[in-house]
């Protein structure tokens, strides 16, 4: 379904991925683990055209992405629904205008439909009788879910969450979870999920896939994971402090597109 | 050397974000409700405070001429000198360095916000357009209002003079209104208002070029805001010289 070859991409002449090799298959949830600021956020939004690689190239569906035209760019990414870190709802528009904004934009459907559309996908994510509310009003857990809902609206074959659980309490983590694996289910969509919450990559990850210094260095199932031999896989899923990750100081990553943003590992 | 290039870069990059936004803004569907919106945002609430500018700037502009013209005892050309004043250069560059101030801060915060916080990536993965969804609306909105209120401040600039005239003066109003229409031509408010229109495009595609290129949090708000003021400013007194030397030597 999407095969990333050789990706390359540097941001002020600091590379960040350094020859990506990934494939995506139709139907599977692909879990990219990896610290933060280490480029996954980079490499989702490489998936659909936000931001152009230097080398290599993204195929969905046969198509080399870097290569559309701006319209049949479009058109790919109505094929897609994305899930952001901070949910980045249009903050001057109500519930209803971002859940429906890529209808309302873009499929010409009358107004009831697309109320109806946008009542479907609120309740897919647990949440009913909010449309009027602007996000400024609701809490972080419901921002989440209302990006998740403006994600699956328009009804996409492929739902890309950068760091759905990042920032949540336990149990609201929890519920994203059940409903990434509820609407992988239901909705019978691919997913790519990116994170460094390892309890949320064994929950809802088919395959598990770690991206270090620019390059994925394993891949496998959760299970294969849990017990891979690799010491800095073992580092990183095990939340250990001392190993080969931290053993090189001039390997910490800094986010790229978050500068401030450092974290540590970030587990919950 | 590294200045001048990256000088040549900068405005490139805004020409570019120009001639994008002008085929954006060319390209159903139109957004009708949305440059009501901003026209609103831009121009009606920009009123008072370029009322304000104006009317002093007129007062101050009379005030100052009736002190050299009192030399010569020709103070009743201060009625001349504000109209001409006004609308070939104080009522287009006033309301212009106002507006910069005001609206371009306001737009480059609110781009520059929406940036950071990945509203921009968003609006891309839902297959829209940046630069038709938010520069095209700010674009037309300022091309629409900013001539509308530049003649506005003509207006009040000369209003402000004609205060001075009247009753710091002692020239009669209707001595006062008849130099004041003696004075103006048609072409006069023409070059104000090219002006303004030229204005406008640095304003917005300035004030949106710095809010969309943003990066790093709070901080990279407040420099991108400061530097889309800055640069506006800088590029409408820029323009306003380069437009007042064409106009003198061919129009």
């Amino acid at each position: 379904m999407i095969k990333i070859n050789n990706l390359y991409k540097s941001f002020d002449g600091r590379p960040v991925l350094k020859g990506v090799d990934l494939e995506i298959r139709k139907g599977e949830t692909l879990v990219i683990i990896g610290r933060s600021g280490c480029g996954k956020s980079v490499l989702l939004k490489n998936i659909i055209g936000i931001i152009q690689p230097e080398q290599g190239e993204v195929m969905v569906a046969g198509q080399n992405v870097s290569q559309l035209s701006g319209r049949e760019l479009m058109r790919l990414r109505m094929k897609f629904g994305m899930l952001f870190q901070g949910a980045a709802l249009f903050d001057s528009l109500d519930v209803y205008e971002n859940v429906g904004f890529g209808l309302i934009e873009h499929s010409g459907l009358p107004k009831e439909k697309i109320r109806d559309r946008v009542k479907w996908a609120l309740e897919n994510v647990d949440l009913t009788e909010i449309e009027d509310r602007k996000p400024a009003e609701l809490s972080g857990g419901m921002k989440k879910r209302v990006g998740l809902a403006r994600a699956i609206c328009h009804n996409p074959e492929v739902i890309l969450y950068d760091e759905p659980t990042t920032g949540l309490d336990p149990i609201m983590a929890d519920m994203i979870n059940e409903l990434i694996v509820r609407l992988s289910r239901q909705l019978q969509v691919t997913s790519v999920v990116v994170t460094h919450d390892m309890t949320s990559a064994y929950k809802v990850g088919t395959r598990i896939a770690m991206l270090y210094e620019g390059k994925i260095i394993a891949d496998g199932t959760p299970d294969e994971i849990k017990n891979s031999d690799n010491q800095i896989v073992r580092q990183f899923i095990t939340g250990a402090a001392h190993g080969p990750i931290t053993a090189n100081r001039n390997h910490e990553p800094a986010d790229p597109e978050q500068p401030g943003e450092m974290e540590g590992r970030g587990k919950r | 050397m590294g200045k001048a290039r990256s000088l040549l870069e900068y405005v490139g990059s805004l020409t570019v974000l120009f001639f994008k936004t002008v085929a954006a803004s060319f390209k159903p569907p139109f957004k009708y409700h949305q440059l009501i919106d901003q026209m609103n945002k831009i121009g009606v609430n920009s009123f008072l405070i370029v009322f304000l500018t104006a009317f002093f700037a007129g007062i101050v502009l009379a005030l100052q001429t009736a002190y050299a013209m009192r030399q010569m005892s020709a103070e009743i050309y201060i009625a001349n000198i504000v109209a001409l004043s006004m609308t070939r250069e104080l009522g287009p560059v006033f309301t212009a360095l106002v507006v910069a101030a005001r609206v371009g801060a306001s737009i480059a915060a609110e781009t520059g916000t929406m940036r950071v916080t990945e509203q921009i990536d968003a609006l891309e993965s839902l297959a829209t357009n940046p630069v038709k969804y938010l520069v095209a609306p700010r674009f037309l909105a300022l091309v629409l209002m900013l001539p509308l209120l530049t003649v506005y401040a003509d207006f009040v600039g000369i209003m402000g003079g004609f205060l001075v005239g009247v009753s710091k003066l002692h020239i009669g109003a209707d001595l006062y209104l008849k130099k004041t229409f003696e004075a103006l031509v048609l072409k006069d408010i023409m070059t104000g208002l090219v002006k303004s229109v030229v204005f406008a495009f640095i304003i917005s595609i300035v004030a949106c070029f710095e809010g969309m290129r943003t990066r790093g949090g709070a901080e990279g708000v407040g420099r991108s805001t400061t530097q889309a003021v800055v640069n506006a400013c800088i590029l409408v007194i820029a323009a306003d010289c380069f437009f007042t030397a064409l106009f003198y030597f061919i129009w």
